[in-house]
């Protein structure tokens, strides 16, 4: 007996979820009412961790008959000091998302058609380890590629992947961050230095759209940082609302580059910068001062489009404000083929004033420091067969771990090195976030078998041959997190809705199937944390109250003034005068130093020092395409949820009146934008905040999968319109190197 | 003591307002707010001046908490009220008729009939929440540090310290008629012609009929319908148990 679950019955499900959704929130509503008399609105409050986004804050989950029914920032958790963006308030939507995915389910259509048929997670599994084994049997291991976004669990995922005797691990970063964590390890040895704002009084975003880019403490932070009177500088082709409580500068894109170089000449040739701490700290400081003598104000005007006495000021005032300065790093910064140079100029101009462990700071890395236990496992295989990615033998500078995603999807079309034929997907949608979503659909053609752990029926989903659906983050464990030598906890607050299984769960009962069972020893998620804790002579017993633990609070028997307890007071409307050091570092980098001039990069026949390098500009008529987030929206993966949809239901395309008035087009408009790659029709917001020359789209809109009923035919997708092209250093994608024509629709 | 008394109030500075929206959503879980409906908003000004000189504003809005509420004077079953003991405007949701004159009366337009109940909502500052001892939910979570709330009574409050150090002090009155309202943006001039606050529309000023024929009408149909509404629930719980045996 087979009961077929068509995921486009598209109105009478919409109608059927609405209806169930709003008769489950009007039961609770009366509650509520009846509550506010005896002021008590929840049961408990469960403390636990967000994972809207990768931020992880703190929550406080409230919970009613079984139900969550509130999200309170924590206020003892570093991420989020008691606050939550619209995304983390929205996490209880994520759960109950009408569209959730509830038991495994086995494709019985057509890929892309939408017809599965729910099945027993032993027969999932079976499935999965069979189609796994006959790849593995017939083409060898590196035939199963696995790709996961970076999460908690993501050590059991490598497990799995390594186990199994594959080298192609895809991640998203090079979607993202590549060119800042690779210009970081060449230049600090180190991919992404933590930011403090305690004592910013000059700051400087290259595209960092800080306030809709949001990580929820350091975004307040930011605002903290104005009210006190810091001067931020926001460079952005786009008027963003980070630029809106700054000074902006409309940058021409792909010159950002210049406009670090011009003030790496300016404070050199003026000798501005911290000749101390340069001495002390850093090498390759002549052979920088002599490569940048002909980057100067007038010559990075012409580029950018920026004042040359505006260079110049911004050059003087942010040397001047010494190690209170702060360039920020970035985030997304895979924009241009030039994006690794601007990165590299960026973390030498950090250094130049000295901002080290002041501005700037050594956040730790994953672990915190502190020492997590784990499993006994065996050896991994040896691997020898060459990745997909390119990693390292076309890309000899981007570490393993981060590796070069889109590369494996071309890999895939072009049957090169050699053809991949099955692909386990973890929580993650390469449909949507790679470039060019017909050629990632037509690599899909190419495979024999995919697999995708997902909670909801997202576009990568929709192509999938079995779904195996992950419990939300308020129903499972995950392995701890660290922050500031505290150990915090992801626990299920309300029991899993349906068939759902936590990621420990299911990667250990498919590891088992596979024959890997070795690389799995624990019993269950709560086995496998207090494993993780033996070290510290503790069990998830300790967590049980605040979610949290740490070694002050071992250590003191009346544990209410550990930190755990007490949030980290930060003065507000003052600024907090730490008196500056200056301290001899040992960095991560061969040289010991600070990097100005890498021999790593002169080896890899890479300029050593930062170099301008001229990016690609679109012909006359035709426009930049540039993409990024909303405060509402995370990446891929949040377009379906319903609270969201309320707050950001669709994308629009921005264009200058200018360009508007030459073609004829109207606000509200549907128009048609046309790249190389492929074309889309989408709503115009006709602004003043973008330059002439640039159109703008929120990502992660134009999804196809007709089971995600709320989100479904709203906007546009970015990744129908971008052009594949990577950066050979970091092997980031250059996400802004598309160049699109729009016309009325 | 008469300074026991409290006056909550929001004070609200927009410099500070990153248009998250957090705070929409936050409300929304708090106070189960049905979806297509809001008790709170963020007011996006738009994009002002031309390219490349541009600013924009956002500006935080909900129930400002009347001194003189014009919601109360319009609401012929008593079911709307500030309370005497912090000045919260709220509702009583069981003796709201949702006949919809409170809607028109509020020159902010900050009410709604909830479509699940047939009665008017609208914010009550979180009362839940501020009873444990916790902020409004649009505040606690205010990513920016735009939205404070609290005691005006108290010079130690957050709110009271926040105004006597603002740069600039507005609050935004009805057209035609000042109603006192308790939200204080501070620090940056807020233009109310762009934010849609009207005159109270206020229904038939008949007093007599008002205050003495309404309610009296109301009583005697209330009386009419608990009866009724009682032999019905019995009669629906029988019926209901019957079905299930």
């Amino acid at each position: 007996m087979t009961e077929i679950v068509q995921l486009s019955r598209r109105s009478f499900l919409k109608l059927s979820g609405a209806t169930m959704l709003a008769a489950g929130l009007a039961s609770t509503g009366v509650k509520v009412a009846l509550a506010q008399e005896s002021g008590l609105t929840y049961d408990k409050i469960v403390p636990t961790m967000c994972e809207q986004c990768v931020w992880r804050c703190g929550v406080l989950a409230k919970v009613k008959d079984g139900k969550v029914v509130k999200l309170d920032g924590n206020p003892r958790h570093p991420h989020s000091n008691g606050k939550l963006c619209a995304r983390g308030q929205s996490g209880i939507m994520t759960t109950y998302d009408p569209d959730r995915i509830t038991t495994p389910l086995i494709r019985v259509g057509a890929r892309g058609e939408g017809r599965f048929r729910r099945a027993s997670w032993d027969e999932a599994l079976d499935l999965v380890a069979q189609n796994m084994l006959d790849i593995k049997q017939k083409y060898g291991a590196e035939a199963m590629i696995f790709s996961a976004t970076h999460n908690l669990s993501q050590p059991l995922f490598e497990n799995l992947l390594y186990a199994f005797g594959s080298p192609n691990y895809g991640t998203q970063r090079s979607l993202c961050f590549n060119a800042m964590v690779v210009a970081h390890l060449m230049t600090y040895g180190i991919e992404e230095p933590g930011r403090n704002y305690q004592t910013a009084k000059y700051i400087i975003y290259t595209g960092r759209n800080m306030l809709e880019a949001i990580s929820t403490s350091e975004s307040s932070d930011l605002m903290g940082a104005i009210s006190r009177g810091a001067h931020v500088v926001v460079l952005d082709p786009r008027f963003t609302k980070t630029a809106s409580k700054a000074e902006w500068l409309p940058i021409k894109p792909g010159t950002d580059l210049a406009f670090h170089l011009a003030l790496l000449n300016v404070i050199i040739s003026n000798k501005l910068y911290n000749v101390e701490f340069v001495e002390k700290n850093t090498i390759g400081f002549d052979e920088l001062a002599q490569s940048i003598g002909t980057y100067t104000p007038d010559w990075a005007s012409a580029l950018t489009g920026i004042d040359a006495n505006t260079i110049e000021r911004i050059a003087r005032d942010f040397a001047a404000a010494g190690p209170d300065a702060m360039a920020h790093p970035g985030w997304r910064t895979s924009n241009f083929v030039n994006s690794f140079q601007t990165e590299r100029a960026i973390a030498i101009l950090n250094a130049l004033v000295g901002n080290w462990e002041r501005g700037l700071i050594d956040s730790g890395g994953e672990d915190g420091g502190m020492q997590l236990g784990n499993p006994s496992q065996p050896p991994y295989p040896r691997i020898t067969a060459q990745r997909l990615d390119g990693v390292p033998w076309k890309y000899p500078l981007v570490p393993l771990k981060i590796g070069v995603f889109q590369e494996i999807r071309d890999s895939v079309l072009a049957g090169k090195p050699y053809q991949a034929h099955g692909w386990f997907i973890a929580r993650q949608n390469p449909i949507d976030s790679l470039p060019d979503r017909t050629k990632t659909i037509e690599a899909f053609g190419k495979l024999d078998f995919i697999v995708t752990l997902s909670i909801i029926p997202n576009d990568t989903e929709w192509y999938a041959d079995v779904i195996l659906p992950e419990s939300s983050y308020l129903e499972r464990y995950d392995p701890l997190n660290v922050v500031d030598n505290r150990i915090f906890l992801r626990q299920p607050v309300i029991d899993p809705i349906g068939e759902s299984k936590s990621a420990l769960w299911i990667y250990k009962q498919l590891g088992e199937k596979l024959g890997l069972g070795d690389y799995f020893q624990y019993r269950d998620e709560v086995d496998y944390l207090n494993q993780q804790l033996a070290p510290l002579g503790i069990t998830i017993d300790a967590f049980a109250e605040r979610g949290c633990w740490s070694p002050t609070l071992a250590s003191r028997q009346t544990g209410e003034r550990s930190s755990c307890f007490v949030p980290q007071e930060i003065s507000v409307e003052e600024y907090v005068e730490v008196p500056f050091e200056l301290k001899e570092y040992k960095f991560s980098t061969p040289s010991g130093k600070i990097e100005f001039a890498s021999e790593t990069l002169r080896k890899s026949k890479q300029p050593a020092v930062p170099t301008w390098i001229e990016p690609p500009a679109p012909e006359a008529g035709k426009f930049y395409l540039l993409t990024g987030k909303v405060g509402q929206h995370t990446q891929f993966a949040t377009q379906n949820n319903l609270w969201l949809h309320q707050v950001y239901p669709e994308n629009e395309l921005w264009l200058n009146p200018k360009a508007a008035v030459e073609r004829g087009i109207a606000n509200g408009d549907l128009v048609k934008v046309t790249s190389d790659a492929g074309s889309v029709k989408i709503i115009v917001k006709v602004t003043e905040g973008i330059r002439p020359d640039c159109v703008w789209m929120s990502q992660g809109f134009g999804k196809i999968s007709m089971g995600l009923k709320t989100a479904y035919g709203m906007g546009a997708s970015d990744s129908d319109l971008h052009v594949t092209f990577t950066d050979p250093v970091s092997g980031g994608q250059a996400l802004s190197q598309t160049f699109v024509t729009v016309e009325k629709a | 003591m008469a300074n026991q008394v409290k006056k909550y109030g929001f004070v609200i500075d927009p410099r500070r307002c990153i248009d998250c929206r957090a705070c929409l959503v936050a409300c929304r879980a708090e106070n189960n707010v049905p979806l297509n409906y809001t008790r709170n908003w963020v007011y996006d000004q738009g994009v002002q001046g031309d390219f490349p000189n541009l600013t924009q504003q956002f500006v935080p809005y909900n129930c400002m908490h009347c001194d003189e509420p014009p919601c109360v004077e319009a609401c012929p079953s008593q079911a709307t009220y500030k309370r005497k003991e912090d000045g919260i405007v709220v509702i009583d949701q069981e003796a709201c008729i949702g006949c919809g004159l409170c809607l028109e009366a509020c020159p902010y337009h900050v009410r709604y009939l909830n479509p699940q109940t047939g009665k008017a909502d609208k914010c009550n500052a979180c009362l839940q929440r501020i009873q444990q001892g916790e902020m409004p939910a649009c505040v606690a979570t205010c990513v920016g540090g735009s939205r404070l709330f609290g005691d005006l009574n108290d010079p130690n409050s957050e709110v009271s310290q926040a105004l006597a150090s603002a740069k600039s002090i507005k609050r935004l009155p009805a057209v035609g008629v000042d109603t006192g309202p308790n939200i204080y943006y501070i620090n940056e001039p807020v233009d109310e012609k762009k934010l849609a606050v009207t005159e109270p529309k206020m229904p038939p000023a008949d007093v007599f009929y008002q205050k003495i024929v309404i309610p009296g009408i109301l009583a005697a149909v209330g009386a009419m319908f608990l009866g009724q509404a009682v032999a019905f629930a019995k009669q629906l719980r029988k019926g209901e148990s019957e079905f299930e045996e």
